[in-house]
């Protein structure tokens, strides 16, 4: 157990250098505007930790500015997903610092969602548990706990706090006798594709455990008849896993705050290219 | 459980590895980063208020050069300085204190307008409420006025009533003591009428025995005398009725011709047999002579606004009467065939129409009731109530009535009983279209819609024959059917346009005369039993004989 306490601290540890730079046709003085570094948490998400790029960048756009908006490699990057997420499916192969561009204008409608204030993120994270723990729980759990719990939850991830948060969270994460997980909240992203979400037990009728590689092959068919999966890397929380770490164990341990597992497979060819 | 911790610690492993990898080469470098980008901001801001600084420090120094002139004693111009520099705090102080005076007063004088323009204000508010009040107290007293003058003629109203009220009652006393005798006069009047009426009788009386003795004395003489008949010598002006000896039963049509423009309802000959006459839907009524084996009109009557129903001519043939469809029954004079009487008072169509005396007519109409006229008075007499739609009428010794009706009853009313209530009743399978009495009084030809004629013997109140015959069938809620005069024979139209006859002894059909194309509505049989005429709903009206 001591190891598992272990590997949760490390996780909650994982942060990322990013280098922020404005779009080039957006400066709107006569001065360049330095690049500005953040270290960020690979467990948070960007509206939380972006409160300083803002000001720094602001002085130097068009004063009739519209929504901040970060953007890697021509990809805008969704706000709803959590930092590390972002970086194992698009920046995995990528040099450190992570470089993204600051975008102030031409907002991609069709591909971002508008995110008003930290509310907002608030309400998204908040939503996101409860559907992974009506996965889990049939929502049992996160029904059981009282608003304060769901506060310290909160305010646990956006403060970097991580004895606050595990204190509410290690009930949401019981999986033992009855409360044994129902399925695993998991989602699979691959690049330039709608992230794949199914139901999935943890252990099989007679028992035992079911591994990541079972995971796959239930999420994915497609990739394990065409037997192509060996092309990919199958990247959660900036690792790769061996295929045969039971699904449960990794709910328990490896998932976001949000409760859900969130898996990568970034293909190998294009770490070669 | 070793391979368990095997890839746990694998896992680990990368997790550290990825922490070592990611995260702790950049935490040092990015905090002095940002450490340093805070220092230069800061630095920047400095920067630049120390240039501000230098500015300012430039112009002082400029501004002292240009008033330091002469050399003073530094002590002494240091104590003018500092002196100055008093009176100069006092100078602004006191200009401070005057500003401050100087407001005051501005707002002072500003307060002062204000309230100025209040107590304007309020003035003109107190003249207008002066001038309002003014008015409202004239008004105040007009008014005040016109009470006093209202309440005058109100009291003079009064006045008037009570005196009006006096005289009404004084005139009503006098009215009530009027009508007293009034009545009183009446009963005296009624009284002096009986006496009168009681004499009359007795003076008819004893003229009709006066007369009965001359007759009696007469025919004694008659029977004397013997009396050469003149056979050639035809009716004598007068009204002699025909005389049936033995009807023939009439075996073709004799004459066959266009009576009126639409459906001829009604045709009777007179009392002599000499005319006929015929109504129809065109609101005419029109006079035939047979004559040489044509029938010639003799005249036309109108007056009517809808269709003729039932025709009867008076017992001298004197006046005939036409009951109609507009509610109406008309009478006319034959000799100058002008309308004489217009009886009105029923509201529905009026079906059948007789003479009950020569003085009086009786009217059967669809609104249910019957009604006598006087002919005198031209005015109803009496209205029976008869509870059913009455179809056809005959009258019997002047004061008799018997009504066929559309609830299958024929009903007998006397007309010197009360009114209202039938003394007999006799009911019948189908619905009464025709009623018609035998010459002898005896017999009664009901014409019924279930086909059948009956024959009614009125001294034993019952049926005593029912007609019948194969293709016969009643054509319309009207149809007629009539004796022949010698009682032998009975006739009614078909609804196919066959005139059947029936032998009324042997209750057998004697013959069917086949001429009309539409149904057959009325016939009537000329008194002396010669021939017999019919009408029908088209046009049409045939004259039968057997010669």
């Amino acid at each position: 157990m001591a190891d598992d306490r272990e590997i949760l601290r490390e996780l909650w540890d994982g942060k990322i250098p990013v280098s922020f730079q404005l779009a080039q046709e957006e400066i709107y003085t006569v001065e360049q505007p330095d690049p500005f570094f953040l270290l960020v948490p690979r467990l948070t998400y960007f509206p939380l930790v972006t409160d300083k790029v803002y000001r720094h960048m602001v002085k130097h756009v068009d004063p009739d500015h519209g929504e901040m908006w970060l953007e890697f490699d021509n990809q805008p990057l969704k706000w709803h997903y959590p930092i590390g997420v972002l970086y194992d499916l698009y920046g995995y192969q990528s040099e450190l610092p992570w470089t993204l561009t600051v975008h102030f204008k031409n907002f991609p409608e069709d591909e971002l969602l508008h995110c008003p204030s930290k509310e907002a993120v608030e309400s998204h994270f908040m939503s996101v548990v409860k559907e992974a723990d009506a996965l889990k729980h049939r929502g049992q759990a996160i029904n059981n706990m009282q608003k304060k719990d769901h506060k310290a939850l909160w305010t646990g991830l956006m403060n970097d706090k991580f004895d606050q948060f595990w204190s509410v969270n290690k009930k949401l994460m019981e999986n033992s006798g009855e409360d044994a997980f129902k399925s695993v909240p998991f989602r699979i992203y691959q690049m330039d594709q709608i992230p794949v979400q199914k139901l999935f037990k943890p252990v099989d009728d007679n028992g035992e455990n079911l591994t990541l590689k079972n995971l796959l092959s239930i999420a994915l068919p497609d990739l394990e008849e065409k037997g192509i999966l060996s092309r990919y890397r199958v990247v959660t929380q900036g690792i790769e896993p061996p295929l045969d770490v039971p699904v449960g164990w990794m709910s328990e341990h490896l998932s976001y705050p949000d409760n859900f597992l969130h898996i990568c497979l970034v293909s190998r060819g294009h770490s070669e290219s | 459980m070793a391979t368990d911790t095997n890839w746990k610690r694998d896992l680990l492993n990368q997790i550290q590895r990825r922490n070592r990898k990611q995260s702790y080469p950049f935490i040092h470098l990015i905090q002095t980063n940002n450490k340093l980008q805070e220092i230069a901001s800061s630095l920047h801001l400095k920067n630049v208020q120390l240039q501000v600084e230098i500015e300012r420090l430039k112009e002082e120094s400029i501004s002292s050069h240009v008033r330091g002139d002469g050399v003073v004693s530094i002590a002494t111009t240091h104590q003018l300085e500092q002196k100055l520099f008093k009176l100069q705090e006092e100078l602004t102080e006191m200009h401070k204190k005057r500003g401050e005076n100087a407001q005051q007063i501005i707002d002072l004088n500003a307060l002062l307008q204000e309230k100025e323009k209040e107590i304007q204000h309020k003035d003109t508010m107190i003249s207008s409420m002066v001038e309002t009040n003014v008015t409202l107290k004239q008004s105040k007293k007009a008014l005040e006025f016109s009470i006093a003058e209202l309440e005058a003629t109100n009291q003079m109203l009064k006045d008037e009533h009570q005196a009006l009220q006096m005289a009404f009652t004084a005139l009503e006393e006098r009215y009530r003591k009027t009508q007293e005798d009034n009545s009183d006069l009446i009963q005296r009047w009624m009284e002096q009428k009986a006496k009168d009426a009681d004499r009359m009788n007795a003076e008819n009386a004893d003229f009709i025995k006066a007369r009965q003795q001359r007759l009696a004395k007469d025919l004694e003489e008659a029977a004397k005398e013997q009396v050469p008949v003149d056979l050639d010598k035809g009716p004598v002006d007068g009204y002699i009725p025909a005389v049936c000896v033995m009807a023939s039963v009439p075996s073709r049509a004799q004459c066959v011709f266009d009576a009126h423009e639409g459906e001829v309802y009604s045709v009777q000959w007179n009392a002599m047999g000499s005319f006929f006459a015929s109504g129809g839907a065109d609101r005419k009524i029109k006079l035939w002579e047979y004559h040489n084996g044509v029938c010639e009109s003799r005249g036309t009557l109108v007056g009517s606004n809808a269709g003729i129903t039932s025709l009867d001519y008076s017992q001298d043939d004197s006046m005939l009467l036409g009951a109609s469809n507009d509610f109406a029954s008309r009478i006319w004079t034959v000799v100058d065939q002008r309308l004489r009487h217009t009886l009105t008072g029923h509201s529905g169509k009026v079906l059948s129409a007789k003479f009950l005396t020569e003085g009086k007519v009786v009217s059967g109409s669809h609104d249910r009731t019957l009604k006598i006229w006087d002919l005198v008075s031209k005015s109803c007499v009496k209205t029976i109530f008869a509870g059913s739609s009455c179809n056809d009428l005959v009258t019997l010794y002047g004061a008799s009535i018997i009504s066929g009706h559309f609830d299958k009853r024929i009903r007998f009313w006397d007309t010197r009983g009360p009114a209202d209530s039938s003394i007999n009743e006799i009911l019948l399978q189908g619905r009464l279209t025709s009623l018609a009495l035998a010459s002898d009084k005896n017999q009664l030809l009901c014409c019924t819609r279930d086909d059948c004629l009956k024959i009614i013997d009125l001294r034993m109140n019952q049926v005593s024959c029912t007609l019948t015959a194969d293709g016969f069938k009643v054509g319309c809620d009207w149809s007629r059917a009539v004796f022949s005069p010698d009682r032998e024979y009975a006739a009614a139209g078909s609804g196919d346009g066959h005139l059947f006859v029936w032998n009324v002894s042997k209750a057998k059909v004697e013959k069917i005369l086949k001429e009309h194309s539409h149904a057959v509505v009325a016939c009537s049989w000329n008194p002396s039993g010669v021939s017999l005429v019919s009408c029908e709903k088209g046009k049409k009206v045939v004259l039968w004989s057997d010669f």
